[in-house]
């Protein structure tokens, strides 16, 4: 008789062998065919009384409980045996552990395609809304292990944003490392997100949206900070959907925005918190407006999203492994003495490979530098003007560039090399 | 800003690449395809009414 549930003996009862194989034996871990029929097992005449450390297994969902004292606690998430230990996390560099680009940059006014400042893999994009430094800090909640967050700061307002205005923290991800959510499947898996962050901008609601790429479906859930300039773990379970599965590729099939402010193109239209076709008006509506003053801030760290309906604790993560899956997006050589090797095809250009030391997601798409020069043993060095991606040639483990000098010799060898201590050469595969 | 340089690919085709002056005093650079995912900023900027120009060797 399994899932017999919980039986109160009073004195006098007459014991079963049936009742010990299935009330007592099933009482270390009660069963039961769902929480409705748990919850109706306690607490009325001839019931037993919930006490705290008891068990129950909920066979509808495969869901193990505690009680602790004033509620029952999902242990270890729905479809106990289907989630993973270890790897939960497809959020690479939650933790803000890797910033290859730099901690700080200021000035910011713009986003689109250019969102990477700071924290690898962490894209800022602000819309005609006010102008922001993004920083890494050595700042994280106490007691939680984590010691960096990721952080925006407004330093021109923008109290009154245009309809078309709009500001958000986003995070990318590749179709093929979200496969274990099910999308589109009879089988589809919640999304659970949990987070810590910290603001000064306390009233209002802030949105986060979660949009699929591929077929162009979002949902939406909200938060609110309670304390000024205090971190605060959330966490928020967004809805499984058996609609449009994701792409299994290497290209980007969802998309996480933290909203931090926007205007009336996409805030006048419902809050979604089931997936439903997107809608750029329901994206972010109640968003409160962290641009309405100067100085005002919103940080975030511990990152995580996961399949299921529990958030689990943050997954910490040797720095060589995230740093090796930031470099799948993004990789930069800083103070080498030699960056590169080339070879003049004319005065002013010359062509080189260089080697990258993690598989790309795709063959380079950007290549960034710094005060670069060109050597060749001989002469003196010459400052580069530019270099550029030849993208005809370029694979995901090596970069075919140009760089552009001046009297360079045809044919002859020429070193990129640093000059100063700012000097470096980074390529991006961003999705 | 944006600035833009017609660079010779090792195919023979002449390629037209974006450079972006970043904070830091680097530049980035990227090719002018279509499938280019830094082309949206580019875009923007230009649907501003802004013209690239050409970018030149430091004097």
């Amino acid at each position: 008789m399994a899932g017999a549930g919980a039986k109160l003996f009073t004195s006098g009862s007459v014991l079963t062998a049936d009742q010990v194989n299935t009330f007592l034996m099933d009482q270390s871990i009660m069963r039961f065919t769902s929480t409705t029929t748990r919850d109706a097992a306690f607490g009325g005449a001839g019931e037993p009384t919930l006490a705290e450390g008891m068990f129950a297994y909920t066979t509808d969902t495969n869901t193990l409980w505690l009680y602790n004292g004033s509620s029952w606690v999902n242990l270890l998430g729905s479809d106990i045996g289907e989630q993973a230990l270890s790897n939960r996390n497809v959020i690479i560099n939650g933790a803000m552990q890797v910033a290859q680009r730099g901690t700080s940059v200021a000035g910011i006014t713009t986003g689109a395609g250019l969102a990477y400042n700071t924290a690898d893999r962490w894209g800022f994009y602000p819309t005609t809304m006010g102008t922001w430094t993004n920083t890494v800090e050595t700042d994280a909640p106490t007691g939680s292990g984590l010691r960096n967050s990721f952080k925006v700061l407004c330093t021109t307002a923008d109290a009154s944003p245009a309809a078309g205005d709009n500001l958000q923290v986003g995070y990318r991800l590749e179709g093929q490392n979200i496969q274990q959510f099910c999308k589109g499947t009879a089988s589809a898996k919640q999304f659970a997100l949990s987070f810590w962050v910290k603001s000064n901008v306390t009233t209002g609601t802030y949105v986060i949206t979660l949009s699929d790429i591929d077929n162009n479906r979002l949902v939406s859930g909200t938060y609110t900070i309670t304390a000024s300039a205090t971190w605060e773990k959330k966490t928020l379970i967004f809805a499984a959907d058996t609609t449009g599965a994701f792409d299994n590729n290497n290209e980007l099939s969802l998309l996480i925005r933290f909203g931090l402010g926007a205007g009336s193109n996409t805030s006048s239209g419902t809050l979604r918190t089931a997936w439903t076709a997107a809608v750029a008006a329901d994206e972010f509506v109640g968003q409160t407006n962290v641009a309405a003053a100067i100085n005002n801030y919103w940080q975030i760290t511990g990152v995580q999203l996961e399949v299921g309906s529990v958030a689990t604790p943050f997954e910490f993560e040797d720095i060589g492994v995230t740093l090796a899956k930031c470099q799948r997006y993004y990789q930069r050589t800083t103070g080498a003495r030699n960056f590169a090797t080339t070879v003049a095809q004319t005065s002013t250009d010359a062509y080189g490979l260089v080697p990258l030391p993690v598989s790309m997601r795709v063959p380079p798409t950007s290549v960034d530098t710094n005060t670069l020069r060109a050597f060749d043993l001989v002469n003196a060095a010459t400052s580069i003007s530019a270099v550029t991606l030849d993208g005809s040639v370029s694979s995901e483990t090596y970069a075919a560039v140009k760089i552009v000098t001046t009297g360079m010799t045809a044919f002859r060898t020429y070193f990129v090399i640093e000059n100063g201590a700012g000097s470096y050469l980074g390529f991006g595969a961003e999705l | 800003m944006f600035y833009y340089l017609d660079i010779e690919n090792t195919n023979g085709d002449i390629q037209r690449h974006i450079l972006h002056p970043l904070a830091d005093g680097g530049v980035m650079s990227f090719p002018l395809t279509d499938d280019n995912p830094n082309k949206a900023a580019y875009d923007a900027w230009v649907a501003k009414g802004n013209t690239a120009t050409e970018w030149l060797p430091e004097a």
